[in-house]
């Protein structure tokens, strides 16, 4: 039963959420799928079927050019959602993010009650060169993929320039690395579970100077469901339904060079901004954060960007340990954030979600518990920073 | 006779004629470097001759892209079907070398005294590579640019032409004129940049259209300048100098190959450092 709500005057719970492991699946694209509509679904508390669901919005870049049309008519057929609206969301690595934030807006405008917003890649079952074409795709193709770029190419162009123009280098890049593996370390989705030492970390391979296979995430198969419902519904459904507090997202120029400085990302502070300001918070009122660190410079850049650390601070950040699990006042990818937990492309964004909605419920293994989450926030970043979505969840409304 | 270094090259000026060689000998002979071929030596003698002249117009032969050419200097290539003669004609020699001279004037070839030795393994399997590329079987996974959209861009790429705008002016074009009704005006901008930042990725992580020289180079360099006129750009360094990256440190740009995919070549501008 849909109604008519004047614009905003709907809140958005998420009521459910679930994901695969992420690595190396023997599941392909259906199996995947289903697994993490299942565990979406039966995490919802209340008694619930996928015939109520009204849309589905499912972000996937069709890594490897598989299923590349109708993606999400394919998929929802296989986890009991025939019939209803379905599209595939792409923004590259934040296609989720943004699938997010349709399904929330499909809730906002009151034209559906309960929706679903997931991802899935599945991207090593590839022969090694398609996989690098594939991983090249989302940046400017006829100007940086022409100039020999991938995004370790980009993210090594902002780290270099990064340590030139503030009081940082390379070890802080490390900590980051060495951080997010402890935190996977505890995450039994993570792709890689198992910390690293500084050493380890500081003599890796070299990927794209300066930085090393421990500043980058590695590639990973897996599928991320969440389930939102309007506020209505959600009390139906669960006694502890976490709300969406606010949502924003932005672009910026493709390309690097056309951007005025590449040791920030505008589209992270637009979009963070405009969820700062929805949700009524600022940042030093997020308990923890799931940030897209798809490169350990990218972290740095999104604490800063984000606002928990002053502008050229993020090294500084970093080096004192203060998003690491409960030492700092925001605990940075509890999850192991993409360098450790891995990342799916299309999957990333609502698997992040996924972690947000079991921390703030108090679901996740003890150890890797935030103390006191109340307040937590998603930040979904596509290539070099051309897209972004940035939400902000909470216990309370 | 001692020779001039141009955009890498060596270069021997006459009055009615330019001579273009590549530094590199093996066995005697003079060969291409890595990514250079008869069309990037004529595109460094042209542009040497445009420095103080006009060339009206341009014969090329085959083995000579002159599509490639003509974007990238902005001269015209003669068309075969008028009766008049081209004001230049391009002409190649059997080793790596190139002549640009007055239409139906006489050349005289003299030995430039500039010689590197290439490395054999290198020089051949950088060659088997270039030919495998080239292959109209051998099918790239590389990013694709299609040949109109290598046309589109051809100016832009090859000659650094730019839109003169409010803001300034604005490299690559931008296609915001077509929608608000504006005349973009273009410039030329120096081939000229300091360097911003760089990395080098090494050949397992470099874009799979590399895949077959960047091992062979080991890895490859990219450098994102901030171009003398103001606009920023990332360019691939050339293929068969080492070059020593710094903050700052000026290079100039010079057309060069970038890959090939079902047969055709693309070409663009790599960076050089500029030694004084």
């Amino acid at each position: 039963m849909l109604r008519h709500f004047p614009n905003g005057m709907v809140d958005v719970a998420v009521v459910g959420a679930g994901q695969t492991k992420y690595g190396n699946h023997a599941l392909g694209l259906k199996g995947m799928w289903a697994e993490a509509a299942s565990k979406a679904f039966a995490s919802i508390d209340g008694d619930f079927s996928p015939s109520t669901i009204d849309e589905a919005f499912i972000g996937s870049i069709a890594f490897g050019g598989s299923q590349l049309g109708n993606t999400a008519a394919l998929l929802t057929e296989h986890s009991g959602m025939e019939g209803i609206a379905v599209r595939r969301v792409e923004n590259a690595c934040a296609s989720s993010g943004f699938a997010l934030r349709d399904a929330w807006m499909a809730i906002k405008s009151g034209q559906a009650d309960v929706v679903v917003a997931g991802g899935i890649e599945k991207m090593n079952d590839l022969t090694p060169e398609r996989k690098r074409y594939w991983l090249g795709v989302s940046g400017d193709t006829e100007w940086e993929r022409l100039a020999g770029l991938t995004f370790p190419g980009t993210y090594a162009l902002m780290a270099r320039r990064y340590f030139h123009e503030f009081d940082s280098n390379h070890d802080d890049l490390v900590n980051v690395s060495v951080k997010n593996h402890l935190h996977g370390s505890m995450n039994p989705l993570a792709h890689i579970q198992k910390e690293v030492s500084f050493e380890k970390a500081a003599g890796g391979f070299m990927v794209a100077d300066p930085l090393t296979l421990y500043d980058c995430c590695p590639t990973s198969d897996g599928a991320s469901c969440v389930v939102l419902a309007a506020d209505h519904v959600a009390k139906q459904l669960t006694d502890a339904p976490v709300w969406i507090r606010g949502s924003g997202a932005a672009s910026d120029h493709l390309a690097l060079h056309d951007r005025p400085s590449i040791t920030q990302l505008k589209a992270t502070q637009m979009a963070s901004s405009k969820a700062y300001s929805m949700a009524g918070i600022e940042p030093k009122n997020i308990d923890m954060a799931e940030v897209h660190d798809c490169f350990t410079i990218a972290e740095v850049l999104a604490t800063e960007d984000l606002g928990f650390a002053a502008r050229g601070e993020g090294g500084k950040f970093a080096r004192d340990q203060q998003g690491q699990l409960n030492h700092g006042n925001t605990t940075i990818n509890a999850s192991g954030g993409l360098k450790s937990k891995g990342h799916p492309l299309g999957a990333t964004g609502t698997g992040q979600v996924v972690e947000v909605f079991k921390q703030l419920r108090g679901e996740v293994e003890s150890a890797r518990q935030v103390r006191d989450a109340e307040t937590a926030l998603t930040h979904n970043v596509g290539g070099s920073g051309a897209t972004c979505a940035v939400h902000v969840f909470g216990r309370d409304r | 006779m001692s020779a001039t270094v141009w955009m890498g090259y060596l270069i021997d000026h006459h009055d009615d004629f330019t001579v273009v060689q590549s530094p590199f000998v093996l066995d005697g002979v003079r060969v291409f470097g890595a990514d250079s071929d008869a069309t990037t030596l004529a595109v460094a003698a042209l542009l040497h001759r445009l420095q103080n002249e006009e060339v009206e117009s341009i014969s090329v032969p085959e083995g000579v892209d002159g599509l490639s050419l003509s974007m990238a200097t902005g001269v015209p290539l003669h068309s075969s079907e008028g009766e008049t003669s081209p004001a230049w004609d391009v002409l190649m020699s059997d080793e790596a070398t190139v002549v640009l001279a007055r239409h139906e004037s006489d050349v005289e070839l003299t030995s430039m005294d500039v010689e590197v030795q290439a490395d054999a393994d290198f020089h051949h399997a950088m060659q088997q590579a270039w030919d495998q590329e080239l292959s109209a079987t051998h099918v790239s996974q590389g990013a694709y640019v299609s040949r109109a959209q290598y046309e589109e861009a051809g100016s832009s790429r090859l000659s650094l032409t730019g839109q003169v705008a409010d803001e300034g002016l604005v490299w690559p074009p931008r296609f915001n004129h077509m929608v608000d009704g504006s005349t973009a005006a273009n410039r030329n901008l120096q081939r000229t940049g300091r360097v911003q930042t760089w990395t080098t990725l090494s050949a397992a992580g470099a874009p799979s259209e590399f895949s077959l020289r960047a091992p062979l180079l080991g890895g490859i360099s990219t450098v994102l300048l901030q171009l003398d006129d103001g606009p920023k750009g990332v360019f691939l360094t050339v293929d068969d100098e080492d070059a020593l990256f710094e903050m700052e440190a000026p290079m100039e740009l010079v057309v060069r190959r970038l890959y090939a995919q079902e047969g055709f070549i693309r070409y663009g501008l790599k960076a050089r450092t500029v030694y004084d």
